[in-house]
């Protein structure tokens, strides 16, 4: 239950970041907390209190105190996409501080509706 | 033939155009049309099959719950064949559209051939996992396709399209979460034959977080608001790309979520009400623009909304009917793209009034751009009139009043999309220009074929809709039938 609590707060606090923040940095950092937490959330669905990874090494081991791998596998690619998308977010702010000289996006506005 | 050769020959050869940069510089420009090319071959080899009987590739050899599936249907071949042909003809614009100012090119064309497979993935897998990671492909490499220029107005779009569309992805991943928390499994079939046993207080939240984090990148009405910015800053190919797949795949995977895996038939009277205001606010907004891409862009979220307030009406000629529209608009919306493109670069602005005497100066982009605007405004005999009968078809048959309203609000988009295409066109030909500017040219002939092969793909279908109706209430089938889906993933 404590998991699925801490991880409940990282995305809102996250989101919170990404919605009042202006600078872009600050956005890229809430948007990291935000994938934390759902890496979090989803380690949490499989996760077993003193479970053992579900590998037949030796015998007489009780399936049901095996940790579910699938939610594993899930954050392992969620992590790889998140690195890639905030890498990309990095080098678009640095490019955007070249064109503008600031990284507020309150003061970023060539684009309106 | 294997399906999964769909994906794979895009995406090996997207990695493959950098190490071709060691040994030829030219060439690499040329292999994302080899690549598409295929990709049309296969799909039209496999349409006459699946529309039998859909294929289901096992990935990894063990039976279908445990495995990831893919789906090939007569929705997911469709779709792949629609993106091959479109992916293909801007690929064949592209080359002498992008470059030619030394700058290296291969990152254009790997992130083009990414963002491709990525969105053939989305349409063909039965995973719901996997169709989040194909989603990713496909949303990275258009972020950062849109910043490709690399000037101010590309870059800031991309930085808010990448804000919006990564907290979209986030709300994804949680409802994935949440499903394979209540269903201990991923497969989509497998999640559908289960629904009904899960208390559906319960599945309300994985179904608003799936529709929320799709409808950013379907350019739903509040959702949108990096769309008009990302399509009008990104480079003409990539807008039309954008504009005619990229947004397309959100829609397809919003159908399938609410189809296939819920069969949530209760909320369609709200996405609805989502499809009609996104229509309104989209065409409204196109009207007030003076520039030019930015006029394409609402008029794509305007399009969106009349997508979905068709794919909504739930019954089957509602559905064959929004996916008539899906790919009217895909033609017709990449037509106009790729004309307005060379005709910006002469223009040498993004402004409407500086089109003015273009139809003198460059007839064939002027006439390519007309009958790009007269198919979505949906006049005959363009491929537009079809796809906008039979929504309003549909509609006055449900014979309800409410649908007649909406009906009626159908043909007030279409009124003002009208009003704008026709202020436009009209400057093209009839406004007279000083004959200052003499360097104005013709688009060259590799940009031009693209354009008339898709003026007589439009006015064919346009003429002859009987060619894909068949298919399109195949598709409807598909998307509607959902015990068909389960039994024809676990070999009933």
């Amino acid at each position: 239950m404590i998991y699925y609590i801490g991880a409940l707060g990282l995305i809102f606090i996250g989101l919170f970041i990404i919605m009042t923040r202006h600078n872009l940095i600050k956005m890229i950092i809430g948007l990291n907390i935000m994938d934390t937490g759902v890496n979090l959330f989803l380690i949490s669905i499989g996760y077993i209190r003193k479970g053992t990874a579900p590998i037949f090494s030796k015998p007489g081991i009780n399936p049901g105190a095996m940790v579910d791998p699938t939610p594993q596998a899930l954050v392992l690619t969620a992590i790889v996409i998140g690195v890639a998308v905030i890498a990309m977010a990095l080098s678009l702010a640095i490019r955007l501080y070249q064109h503008y000289g600031t990284l507020n996006m309150r003061k970023i506005k060539e684009q309106r509706w | 033939m294997n399906p999964v050769l769909l994906i794979v020959i895009p995406l090996g050869f997207a990695f493959f155009i950098p190490l071709l940069g060691f040994i030829s510089r030219k060439a690499e420009k040329f292999i994302p049309s080899l690549a598409l090319l295929i990709n049309i071959i296969l799909s039209l080899s496999l349409l006459p099959s699946v529309m039998r009987k859909p294929i289901i590739v096992l990935l990894g050899g063990f039976p279908p719950p445990f495995c990831i599936n893919l789906f090939v249907g007569p929705v997911g071949v469709i779709f792949s064949l629609i993106i091959a042909i479109v992916g293909f003809l801007v690929s064949i614009y592209a080359w002498s559209y992008i470059g030619g100012d030394g700058k290296r090119e291969e990152k254009y064309h790997m992130l083009y051939l990414l963002l491709l497979a990525g969105a053939t993935g989305v349409v063909l897998t039965g995973d719901i996992f996997n169709l989040f990671v194909f989603y990713e492909i496909l949303c990275i490499s258009s972020y950062a396709l849109v910043a490709y220029l690399g000037e101010k107005a590309g870059v800031e779009s991309a930085s808010k399209y990448l804000i919006q569309g990564s907290v979209g992805s986030t709300l994804i991943l949680i409802a994935i979460g949440l499903l394979y928390g209540q269903f201990g499994t991923l497969n989509m079939a497998d999640i559908a034959q289960n629904i009904n046993t899960i208390n559906p207080l319960h599945l309300f939240i994985p179904l608003v977080l799936l529709l929320t984090g799709l409808g950013v990148e379907a350019a739903i009405f509040p959702l949108n608001a990096w769309l008009p910015d990302a399509h009008s800053s990104a480079p003409s190919t990539i807008s039309a790309i954008l504009s005619g797949i990229a947004i397309k795949i959100g829609i397809y995977a919003m159908a399938r979520v609410v189809f296939t895996i819920f069969g949530a038939y209760q909320i369609l009277l709200f996405l609805i009400l989502l499809g009609v205001i996104t229509l309104l606010v989209g065409e409204l907004s196109a009207f007030s623009q003076n520039n030019i891409k930015r006029m394409l862009a609402y008029s794509s979220i305007g399009q969106m909304g009349l997508i979905l307030l068709a794919l909504s009406i739930g019954t089957v000629e509602g559905i064959s009917s929004g996916l008539f529209q899906i790919f009217t608009h895909a033609f017709s919306k990449s037509l106009l793209f790729l004309a307005a493109g060379y005709m910006i670069y002469q223009a040498g602005s993004l402004k409407i009034s500086s089109l003015e005497g273009m139809g003198k100066k460059m007839p064939l982009s002027s006439l390519a751009f007309s009958i790009g605007a007269f198919s979505l405004i949906g006049l005959p005999p363009f491929m537009g009139f079809g796809s906008k009968f039979m929504i309003i078809r549909s509609l006055l048959e449900k014979g309800n009043s409410l649908f007649t309203t909406l009906a009626g609000i159908v043909l007030v988009g279409t009124v003002i999309e009208g009003a704008y295409f026709f202020k436009v066109i009209q400057r093209l030909y009839f406004k007279e220009t000083a004959e200052s500017e003499g360097g104005v040219k013709e688009a060259p002939v590799g940009a031009l074929l693209p354009m008339i092969f898709l003026v007589v793909l439009i006015i064919s279908i346009g003429v002859y809709p009987k060619m894909i109706t068949g298919i399109l209430n195949s598709c409807a089938g598909e998307l509607l039938n959902r015990l068909e889906y389960i039994k024809a993933v676990f070999g009933g």
